[in-house]
């Protein structure tokens, strides 16, 4: 275990490398440069209510109201009332744009010391009443200080993927600083220079659960391992762990599963990636909200591909003029594997926004397509000639299904590619043939949603869909058996309470 | 190139809904999305998907059974073609009737199954055998279990059982003698061609064929199963490519070699003759591979290359049969759902471990 030192040099502990299988590293054309370039104050902020996680449904302020900057818009009522704030002041509109909130005229700026570097760190909040650090006040206090900055938001339970309840606590919890989606913030541009930061957040995670362990996972190909090794080697309740860089080794649910963790379930686990240690650093140390993101802006439309520092609500299509080299694009808030498409005149960043991936819309056919030899086709088997010659430019992947749908052949390439070792194929037949005993009993509560699957598969099967679809099923079956199971027990009490009534009674006559 | 797609586009209405040719869509969509990559988009996550398709998947088989086919031409002349062609009609003329019927697509299989069936026919078969045994292969062996992989056995080997079971006398004596020379027969018909014994059905006479004979294929057998190199290299292809899985190549010839040694007491000639001769390495390559028949599971591979090895070897030398490739893949078929019944619940017991 890290923690003590060897020769000078801290010890790394290895993930088990056998232990992790599957997985593959798409070679997608418009990697972001690790550059991170600060956007200029938008014409207008576009926030939306609606991300993976949240559901802003509580609206906090009125059509037409000026509102300062740092203002809670809305908070998600399910999810610990999880805010939704303001970069900069404004004036509402709520009916503009359905399952928005438009900020106009935008006044003030940004905090003072709000760029997020080690330097302004220390800079004073706004607020007197914030910024407290953490050493101020107890663990409950800290995280409800955590959730009225919008940095609470960050820390999910590594199970299930979702926000936990501030209210709960957890023994361990997972760092993940391998982001391989293409395309989300890498590591790399959200940890330039700010390093100490990173190493002050884990400090504050640890103290967030209550002297739980932080278990650190860095690609061991990331530019900062040694430096980042070298600052947490002294802290016992850290362990360092260096992770393959293979999409999707980096998900935290992985590696909880490979460092064994993940069986005992009566000790929950949390997970957070790069940027939430940063937030919940930078809202601890400085007071500021968590309205800055750093996001990818890649993908083969992209003329040049960097990193963006934006604020939450930042319109896409102000983001995207003058960036892209063509107009036929589909736009997607995050990756390739896990994201959805936004309406790019549509919409603005969301709290959860990684990165924006920006991909060519097919619009070309290509004659003889399938019996070409494929010099620079990218894929995961080995059937075109760019397999011999690596060095080619990267294919401009675009939105082409590739292919018709086709029965399964079985071919085994979602078995290969599958990163938990589940059987994709397998999944997909018994589903399809209605035997959900089946597909239960094929471990699809194993599935992390990577995408691969479908990514390989050569008959352009959904499977991500069938596995998300599936997944449901059996959750739904499984209320039901608990909603029925509680009917039948009620109806055995009352049946039994009868029973004893009238026992009494026939005692008493 | 242009013109072709403009004249797909502008004849599209006809075969779309309301169109004059509605029931003919099947084939319209076929010629379609061959000529011309298809339009079809990414609908949801994962927005990219791999340009691999069935399409390019079975297409790689022909070309890993190119290499048989000349060798095929050159020893027992363009008859040959003549058979290709006529498997790929009537596999084809079945394949789209039922795709007609059911407004179903095409399946990319018959490309597989209608080049694989006449290389594994005797060179001297009457061409109307071919087309009813492709035909059956098809119908029977793929389109009743629900088609392209649904189905149970490989359906180029149910075609020929079913020609063998029928025809007997022509499917055992359609042998014809190879070409000789540097041109072989490559510029004749041969019809009227010498007929001899296969060297499997000569060994049992005592006749054994020299090696390099079976190794060049200058010898009389199936269509495309004479020349042991012509067939190395098509499978070496599919092994590289990682189209054909090479657990089960491994289990099969490895288990055959084991038990021909034992038969034989570890005499290395007979151990390479064997391996060389009849259909043994057409099969292991292009027969047993085929992933559908196949049992899925990787490590459930093994055992069925195992079945079909040792199988092939008992029959050959223990039973009135002379080649038994045929019916020990057939055999390992039949397992292929035990086999994945033990092997996936094996495998999704170690999950459970796993939490």
């Amino acid at each position: 275990m890290v923690g003590s030192e060897k020769q000078g040099r801290p010890r790394l502990q290895r993930m088990p490398v056998a232990r992790l299988k599957g997985g593959y590293n798409i070679g997608l054309a418009g990697r972001p440069v690790s550059r991170v370039v600060d956007l200029a104050v938008p014409g207008r902020l576009v926030l939306p209510l609606v991300s993976r996680c949240f559901r802003f449904k509580d609206i906090r302020v009125e059509e037409g109201a000026r509102v300062s900057a740092w203002t809670v818009l809305a908070t998600d009522p399910k999810r610990f009332s999880a805010p939704l704030i303001a970069a900069y002041g404004g004036t509402v509109r709520l009916d503009e744009i359905a399952g928005h909130i438009v900020l106009e005229s935008l006044h003030g700026t940004l905090s003072s010391g709000s760029s997020g570097s080690d330097r302004d760190a220390q800079a004073g909040a706004r607020d007197g009443s914030r910024g407290a650090g953490a050493s101020g006040g107890s663990p409950a206090d800290i995280r409800d200080q955590l959730v009225t900055l919008g940095a609470w938001q960050f820390i999910t339970d590594a199970r299930t993927d979702l926000p936990v309840d501030p209210a709960g606590t957890a023994k361990a919890i997972i760092v993940s600083t391998i982001h391989l989606e293409p395309f989300v913030a890498s590591a790399e541009a959200l940890l330039h220079g700010r390093l100490d930061s990173f190493v002050r957040g884990l400090e504050y995670l640890h103290e967030l659960t209550e002297g739980g362990i932080v278990h650190l996972a860095v690609a061991d190909d990331a530019g900062f391992v040694t430096d980042l090794a070298a600052l947490v080697v002294h802290h016992s309740w850290c362990r360092f762990h260096t992770v393959t860089p293979r999409y999707p080794f980096g998900h935290p649910l992985l590696i909880l599963r490979r460092l064994e963790l993940g069986r005992d379930s009566d000790r929950p686990a949390w997970a957070t990636r790069t940027a939430g240690v940063l937030a919940i650093e930078r809202a601890l140390s400085s007071g500021a909200p968590s309205v800055e993101r750093i996001i990818a802006l890649g993908g083969p439309a992209v003329s040049e591909p960097v990193h963006l520092k934006a604020v939450i609500g930042y319109p896409v299509d102000e983001i995207l003029q003058n960036r892209l080299c063509q107009d036929d694009v589909r736009v997607i808030n995050g990756g390739i594997f896990t994201g959805s498409d936004v309406p790019r005149e549509q919409s603005g960043l969301d709290v959860e926004c990684e990165g924006l991936t920006i991909l060519s819309e097919l619009r070309k056919r290509h004659m003889l397509a399938f019996a070409r030899p494929g010099l620079w086709r990218n894929s995961y088997g080995r059937t075109f000639v760019s397999r011999l010659c690596q060095s080619g430019p990267a294919e401009r992947l675009n939105t082409t299904l590739g292919g018709e749908l086709r029965a399964c052949v079985s071919c085994g390439q979602c078995m290969d590619v599958c990163p938990v070792g589940i059987l994709p194929s397998v999944i997909h037949k018994f589903l399809h043939a209605d035997e959900i005993d089946e597909v239960e009993r094929m471990r699809v509560d194993l599935c992390i949603e990577c995408g691969l699957c479908s990514l390989v598969c050569p008959s352009k099967i959904e499977l991500l869909s069938d596995m998300r679809d599936a997944r449901r099923l059996i959750r739904e079956e499984h209320e039901v058996q608990e909603k029925l199971e509680a009917k039948a027990k009620r109806e055995e009490e009352k049946r039994l309470a009868a029973k004893e009534a009238r026992a009494a009674a026939e005692a008493g006559a | 190139m242009k013109l072709i797609l403009a004249l797909l586009e502008k004849t599209r209405p006809l075969f779309q809904k309301g169109g004059r040719f509605t029931a003919l869509k099947p084939i319209y969509d076929a010629v379609d999305t061959s000529l011309f990559s298809p339009l079809a988009r990414t609908s949801r996550a994962p927005h990219v998907r791999d340009p691999l398709d069935t399409k390019r998947y079975m297409s790689t088989v022909i070309i890993a059974v190119a290499p048989c086919l000349l060798a095929a031409v050159h020893f027992f002349g363009l008859r040959v073609l003549a058979m290709v062609l006529v498997s790929y009609a009537a596999g084809g003329a079945v394949e789209v009737l039922l795709a007609v019927f059911k407004k179903d697509e095409i399946s990319e299989g018959l490309l597989v199954t209608g080049i694989l069936f006449p290389l594994i026919l005797p060179p001297g078969l009457p061409l109307w055998m071919v087309a009813l045994g492709s035909a059956f292969g098809v119908l029977v062996g793929k389109e009743l279990f629900g088609g392209t992989g649904r189905n149970l056995f490989n359906p180029a080997l149910i075609g020929r059982v079913f020609l063998a079971l029928s025809y007997p006398k022509a499917m055992s004596s359609g042998w014809i003698e190879p070409g000789q020379g540097l041109v072989g027969r490559l510029l004749e018909y041969a019809t009227d061609a010498v007929t001899m014994a296969t060297p499997l059905a000569a060994a049992k006479s005592g006749t054994w064929a020299a090696l390099p004979d079976l190794f060049f294929g200058n010898v009389t057998g199936s269509v495309g199963e004479t020349s042991a190199l012509a067939v190395l290299m098509g499978g070496a292809f599919l092994l590289i490519i990682g189209i054909a899985n090479w657990r089960t190549v491994a289990a099969m010839l490895g288990t055959f070699v084991i038990v021909t040694a034992g038969i034989y007491g570890g005499d290395p000639h007979a151990i390479i003759w064997h391996l060389l001769s009849g259909g043994l390495l057409f099969g292991t390559f292009f027969m047993a591979t085929d992933p559908v028949s196949s049992p899925i599971m990787n490590s459930a591979k093994w055992v069925y290359g195992a079945i079909i090895g040792i199988a092939t070897a008992l029959i050959r030398n223990f039973t009135g049969y002379v080649e038994g490739v045929m019916f020990a893949i057939l055999l390992g078929n039949i397992f292929a759902p035990v086999l994945d019944e033990l092997f996936v619940t094996a495998h999704v017991r170690r999950l459970r471990e796993e939490g």
